[in-house]
This record gives C-alpha cells, structure tokens and sequence, in this order.
C-alpha cells in the first residue's frame, strides 16, 4: 500500500486511489467541483489542483484522478497551489457570477470577489462541470443531455438542442449540479415537471387513490422495466403514493381493516 | 511498368529481384521529366503542365523515349512550378503552360537550357542550373524528403526501385523487435511533432505494457497553421511513412494500426490511401509479411477539423468515435491508449524517419544533429522571407544560416525583426538571437520551442502585440472548452489584447497578462492550454516595449493596429490631384489642385482609404 505524505501527515492508501481519497483519509480539505464519488472523475474544473513533488521540481496535478501507484509527498495548501487554485476560482467567479453556491466555495477558499470582467456567456451560470452529463450517462442510464460545442462555445444540451426525446426527469442532474444551473419546475396547470433549462417536460403521475402528485411518468416506468416483478398487485401499488401505498399493503396483509368490508 | 501476375513479394530474395528488374526498365528512358504536384504547385496549375509534357512524350512515339513522372513536394514552394529534368537534374522554376513547348524542345529533346526559367540568385544574379547549385538546397541535408521530386507518389515500383521496403525486408528477416529498438535508441530519435520524447523509449513501454491487443498511430494532424511539413511528406512520400510504421508495429508488437490524417489534406489523404492498396497489393501489409509470421494492416481515419485532436488522447478518444477531447495524462496511453489497449502514437516525420536508421544504422543518423538532438529535422520556412518552402536541415543549423542563406533573407528589402518557431505553442525570437542554433533544447531556453517546425519570418511592419494575438484568436477556437483555465484564460487574456490593440489598454494589464498566464501554465488538462501564453510571454520578454507603447501611448510601433498610427501626405511626393480627399469618408483632407494635400488629424478616423487610393504613394504611415 502506497504512501501519501499529503502536508506533511503520511496516510496508507489501496494502490489506485486518488490523491483526494488520501486527502480524506488525513482530514484534508481540498476543494472539488465536478467531482462526486459516484461517478468516474473528470478532471476537469481543475479547482482541487495540489502540487506533486518530483524531488527536485514540482508539478501540479489534479488530486480527483490522479492515481496513487507508488509513494508519493503532496503540498496542498503550498503558496503556490493556494495562488493556483484561487487563480481558477476567479476565472470561474467571472464566468458564473449569480452562483450562490459558487460564492460560498469561493470564501471558503478565501476569495471575495474576481478581478476579471465576465468575457464569456454561460447558460445560467453553468460552469461546464460535466456532472449533470456523467449522472445521467452512468448512473440513470440514459445520456439524455451531452456537451455541444467546442471552447467558448461548449454548452450542456439535449440533441439539437431540443427537448430530450430521452429525458425521463427524474431530476437527477439538478441535484448533482454544485451551481445551482439545473432546476426541477413543478408545472401543475399541466401536470408537467420540466428540466429547466434543457426545455423537456415529462407528465407526472398523480396518485390514484388520493391525487397527490408523485414522480414523473417516465421514471415510474423505468423503476418497472429494471425491477423484474412481473405481478400485477405489485405495478397497480406503484400507481399509489407512498401513503396510500403503505395503507393498501397493511389492508392486504390483515393490519388493518379493509374498506371494501365495511 | 512491369505488369506482374502474381504481384505479392513473399521474400527478401524476391523484393531485391524486383528492384533490379525495376531499374534496369526505368533506364531505358533517354531523358526524364518530374512535374511537382504537390498542393502549392498544383494550385498554381502545374497539373495541366505535366499533362502537356506527357502530351509531348507522347507524339515522339516509337523514336526516342521519354519518361514523364509526377512527383511530390521538392520544397522549394515559392518558386512553384517546379520541373526538374533528368539526367542533369536541371532545375526549372515558375514554369507556365506556353513554357512547355520551349523546355521540350530545348532540354528534353535536345541538350540546352532556356536560361530564363533557371533560378537566378537574387545577389549575384547569376543563373543557377542544378539543383545542387541552387543556394535554396545547398545547405539542406534531405533525409526525409531525399525521394520527393525523384518518385510518384502513386506508384509503388518507383518506390521500390529506389529502394523502398528493403529496410521492411531487413527488419523483418534479420532483425528481432528487441534489435530494431535498439537501433533506434542508438539513433536518438526523438518525436518530430514538437514533443521531441525519445522514440525508442515510447516504442519499449508500449512493447512492454500489457494488452492482447496492441495499436501503432501516425499522426497526419498538422494543424500548426503556416506548417506543411508533414502534407509534404504524405503526399510526396507515402510509402516512406507506410514503412516506417510496419517497421515500428513489428518492433512494438501492434496488428493494427491507424493514419490520421487532417480531413483539410485530400491529397495526402489519396496518396496514402493508394499506397496502401498497392502495398496491400504487393504484400507489405495484411499477412505474412514478406514471407514472415509478421501480420499487420493499417486504416485510415480523417480528422473532423479540430486543432485539438492533434493531441495524442485527443485523437485516440477521436478514432474511438467519441468527441476529440483530451483526458488526463497520468495513466499514459502506452499503457491504455485505444480502447485501453497499449498504442504507439507517433508524427508522420517520425516514422519518415525510421526506414533511413534500419538501412543505414543508429550510429549513422546519430553522427547529424547536436549532442541531444539528432538527425534532421523538416521546417516550413514562410512570412516575409524570399524563399518561402520547406527545407530539411541537420540539427544544430543556426537561424540565421536557415533564414538567410536558405531562405534568402527577409523580402522587399525590410529589417528583420523576429522569428515565429513552434506554431501556436511557440514564442518570437528577436534578431539578437540569430545565431542561435536549432534544436529541441536551445529555443526552449530562449523561451519559444521548435515545435513541429513552423517558422514564420516578421520584418519591421510586424506588430507583435497582434501577433500574439493572431495565435491566441486561433487557440480560442479551437479550444476543446473542457479545462476551466484554457477555456477561460484564454477568453480573459484576448479580451485583455483586444483592448490594447484598440487603443484601451490600462496599467495593470501585463501583469493580469502575466498572472493568466501561469494559470494556463501550470493548470490546463493538456498542452493546447498549457503552451496557450507562450507567444504572449515571448512576446512580452523581448518586445516588451511595443505593449507599453499601446497601453501609454495609444500607439502601434509597426502601424499595424489600426486607429493607433496616423497617415500624413509627404509634400514632396503628393502631386495635387486630390484623389484622396474625394475618397475620404469624413473629408479630412484639403487642398488645392496641384498643391500638396494635407490630412486634419483631429477629423481623420484613420480608416486607411487613402493610402489605398493614392497613386504616388504619397500617403505614408506615420
């Protein structure tokens, strides 16, 4: 098991791991921003950038994905990795200036504000992270959004930037997005919950005992097509909210008295 | 032509057979006549030339033979259209249509020169009738483009009369891969696409890694703008390229191997696809090599039109089918390369060079070049220079032997004023430098690199605020977008320069200049973005001046960027005849007819239409 020697504290790590696992593991903190566990590092906010030494020079490197094969002495918080990193927050300050969230990252990294004007558009401020596409790639399964464009102009969007033929919103992309860009919107006029700003609206199933509103129509059909229960009661019982759910599987099991024998 | 029924060379034996028998039929020509039709030739026409050469040849019918060839890229581009007879290798230049009768008549068919289409040294102005005595190629050593001007590209015999595959047949027959590498390590190659990391080392870990499937790469993506190095080399040798890579799968271990090659080179890519089929044809590729247990094929992938994928896991994720985006180089792609199997990338002047070390030893090619940079290496020499083209030159030539004694200096008569090398990820180099001399570690010091070998010549008219500027408009857009610092950075220092360009610099902007820059430097995910401030950085270290006089003066040195220079008329010269105040937009010009005119600065928007107008040149940027 390699070592990582990361500001001057020395924590085992499994052979691969990252930098940040091992950052974890001595009670580190380094920043992340298109990192999340559950999905393959991208590298590519650049905001957890931690200076590797060489022995005798220096290289930064990102501490998401870089994999730890052999002993290794890391400096995060380095004069120069602390430079680099607020350097990064700036740029992305200057793109995204709405982000709350980005704000409150940025102080705790200590930076208060951005030197350089706004140059380039975003899309609310999206800071091109890629998690809203690697949730909807790797774990729901269905790749309905993607990156269009190149350099400036790259933006995340369904196909022709159209409403998603493949969109099943289940919201995932807007829980996973670190700067608030990707928002649910309940539309109860016309039973739609909508994915804004990718413009798709999926129709939401209501409660067939009660008419509470539940999940999307389209996520309710995923669950069925992945859980292979192939009984009736069961896909009817999926067509209640969960109160009304509970109430119907304690009548069928005798805990409570049924209405139909009253 | 021979025609052979059974075209595939099944051994060493069979391939030198061939060459003999190829040889002895191409001597039966009395005289030979090579029409360049490279890209740069062709578009001027030189296609329809060969046409009327073979025309020619022709109606001489049974009594005299005449051979007419197309061949590749001689280099020598400004001078295009190029036709060199044989024997004599009498050099022809800017040939026209009517010119054909005429050397025909003269040269091929009888034994004299037309004078007037021979090179004419600018200083002594002599005529120069050889190709050797041509200054242009005196001080070049042709490795990689020795065959180009002496084959057609899209017939493998020439090829092989001249010797092509007989390093495949040595390597494959006498050598094992474990040798072949060695040869190369002796050698000292190193990557000729701008990397310069040490062929044989990059060919032992990809042979080492391990993977049940094993690829080889050649990278045609030149996408340095002003470099036509490897075009060149494509068009005009394919075969060349081909050997060198079946010599290289064979030493790494790979079955398969891949040409991209950039979708804007249709040539290139139609001479190599020829060259493949004929090679298939031949037996050179598919299997059993020349009798071997050696199996490979190759395939050709077009590129999409991105800088980017020029980038070694960029290209990979390209032919993979995805969008050609870099990804983080920590796990390196000898390892895990295409469809994370272990891949051999290398650019199309390193594998030229590879059949050259087989045939004539490690040592040999070691013997050219500097103590870390070996061999040769191939630059286009263009910008304000007079003998624009490509020359192939041994390592550790200085620039001003390249710039003046092969480039002829810098044109109309204007003072140097620096040297663009390495494209994009390059730096200026001012005239105190000069003798510097030209390999992978010295212009690094000097704060630019060689790169692939672009090298663009500025005289004084030359802003050098706009010429990083020119190069960080180009990155901009063809930034893959995917690193927060490439993508922003670059948007943040461009803004910065389009405001000094305009006249609105501020103080501080050198220094946001400069601290944008390290970001690049040291955080972008590849080099695209890492090498992205380098013409800024170089351009600032040597010229700092020019970007202080933009920000505090408002004023371009160079007149270049408009609004900060203004035109005035010179007395002497202006003779009255008021064309320029009629075409002036703002009328800012009066005067009377016959009288010198004058330009009232305070209304003159400096648009330039008079300067454009005058016909006595008598308006003048001041």
């Amino acid at each position: 098991m390699p070592i990582v020697t990361i500001d001057g504290q020395s924590v085992k790590v499994d052979h691969g791991q990252t930098i940040l696992d091992a950052g974890k593991k001595a009670g580190i903190w380094i920043p992340t921003l298109c990192y999340n566990p559950a999905l393959t590092p991208g590298g590519n906010c650049r905001i957890c950038m931690v200076e590797l030494d060489r022995g005798g020079w220096t290289k930064m490197v990102t501490a998401c994905n870089y994999p730890v094969r052999e002993d290794i002495k890391v400096s995060v918080n380095s004069e120069k990795a602390i430079r680099i990193r607020r350097g990064i927050m700036k740029l992305l300050l200057a793109r995204s200036p709405e982000s709350n969230e980005l704000k409150t990252l940025a102080l705790r990294m200590g930076v208060t504000g951005t030197p350089y004007p706004t140059v380039t558009e975003s899309q609310r401020n999206c800071i091109l992270c890629g998690l809203c596409t690697a949730v909807c790639e790797e774990v729901i399964g269905h790749s309905a959004i993607s990156f269009a464009g190149r350099g400036v102009d790259r933006a995340v969007a369904a196909p022709f930037r159209q409403a998603s033929e493949d969109c099943i919103a289940c919201g995932a992309c807007a829980v996973i997005c670190p700067v608030g860009t990707i928002q649910v919107r309940i539309h109860a006029d016309t039973g739609e919950a909508e994915i804004s700003p990718f413009k798709t609206r999926v129709k939401l199933l209501y409660c067939e005992e009660c008419g509470a509103q539940m999940v999307p129509e389209l996520v309710s059909r995923d669950m069925l097509d992945r859980v292979k229960i192939d009984w009736k009661e069961y896909r009817e019982r999926l067509r209640l909210c969960p109160e009304c759910r509970r109430k119907r599987t304690a009548e069928s099991l005798g805990l409570i008295a049924s209405k139909q024998k009253d | 032509m021979i025609a052979t029924e059974e075209k595939r060379i099944q051994s060493p034996a069979e391939l030198e057979a061939l060459q003999k028998e190829l040889k002895k039929s191409k001597s039966t020509a009395v005289k030979s006549v090579h029409v360049c039709i490279g890209t740069g030739c062709a578009a001027k026409g030189s296609r329809k030339i060969f046409k009327l050469f073979s025309q020619a040849a022709e109606e001489m019918g049974g009594k005299v033979t005449i051979d007419t060839k197309c061949v590749g890229c001689h280099g020598f581009c400004e001078r295009g259209p190029i036709v060199v007879v044989q024997p004599g290798n009498i050099l022809y230049q800017q040939v026209e249509e009517p010119d054909v009768e005429e050397i025909f008549r003269d040269t091929v068919i009888g034994d004299k020169v037309v004078e007037r289409l021979l090179y004419q040294d600018p200083k002594t102005e002599k005529r120069k009738k050889t190709v050797e005595e041509v200054p242009f190629y005196k001080a070049q050593h042709r490795i990689v483009l020795k065959e180009n001007g002496q084959i057609n590209p899209t017939n493998i015999e020439d090829s092989i009369a001249i010797g092509g595959y007989s390093a495949l047949a040595r390597a494959l027959t006498t050598m094992d891969p474990e040798q072949i590498i060695e040869e190369v390590e002796r050698s000292g190659l190193r990557g000729r696409g701008g990397g310069g990391f040490p062929t044989a080392r990059k060919w032992r870990s990809c042979r080492e890694a391990e993977g049940k499937q094993k690829y080889v790469i050649c990278n045609g993506d030149e996408g340095d703008p002003g470099a036509f190095m490897d075009r060149s080399i494509m068009e005009g040798n394919p075969h060349l390229v081909l050997e060198g890579l079946i010599i290289g799968a064979y030493a790494i271990g790979a079955s398969k191997g891949y040409i991209y090659v950039r979708n804007e080179y249709p040539l290139a890519v139609q001479h190599l696809t020829g060259a493949i089929k004929q090679a298939r044809e031949m037996g050179f590729l598919g299997k059993n090599i020349l009798g071997t247990d050696f199996s490979f094929d190759v395939r050709i992938n077009r590129g999409g039109g991105a800088f980017v994928c020029g980038e070694s896991t960029a290209l990979i994720a390209s032919l993979e089918g995805r969008a050609g985006e870099p990804r983080a180089k920590y796990v390196h792609t000898v390892e895990h390369g295409l469809h994370d199997m272990p891949t051999n990338l290398n650019n199309v002047e390193t594998w030229a060079n590879i059949p050259a070390i087989i045939n004539n030893g490690g040592d040999w090619f070691a013997s050219i070049g500097t103590e870390k940079s070996k061999g040769t290496k191939v630059f286009s020499l263009v910008g304000k220079v007079v003998n624009t083209g490509l020359v192939e030159v041994p390592m550790g030539i200085t620039l001003r032997q390249i710039i003046e004694e092969i480039g002829g200096g810098v044109k109309d008569g204007r003072k140097f004023k620096a040297v663009q090398t390495g494209g994009p990820s390059g730096g200026c180099i001012p005239a105190q430098y000069m003798d510097a001399r030209v390999d992978f570690d010295e212009l690094t010091k000097l704060g630019s690199m060689m790169g692939s070998g672009g090298m663009i010549v500025m005289d004084e008219d030359t802003c050098m605020v706009n010429v990083a500027k020119y190069f960080l408009t180009f990155l901009r857009d063809e930034s893959c977008g995917k690193c927060t610092p490439c993508r922003e950075g670059i948007s943040q220092m461009l803004h910065i320069l389009e405001r000094i360009t305009h006249g609105e610099g501020e103080t501080g902007d050198l220094e946001r200049l400069e601290e944008i820059a390290e970001l690049l430097n040291e955080a972008s995910l590849c080099a695209l973005g890492s090498t992205a401030s380098n013409p800024i950085l170089s351009t600032l270290r040597y010229f700092r001046d020019e970007y202080e006089s933009h920000i505090f003066d408002k004023r371009c040195p160079a007149k270049e960027c408009r609004g900060l220079f203004s035109y005035e008329i010179v007395q002497d010269a202006c003779k009255g005849c008021g064309i320029c105040a009629k075409n002036c937009p703002v009328e800012a010009i009066t005067g009377e007819r016959r009288q010198p005119y004058f330009i009232h600065q305070d209304k003159c928007t400096k648009c330039g239409v008079c300067i454009e107008k005058c016909p006595f040149s008598a308006v003048m940027k001041v």
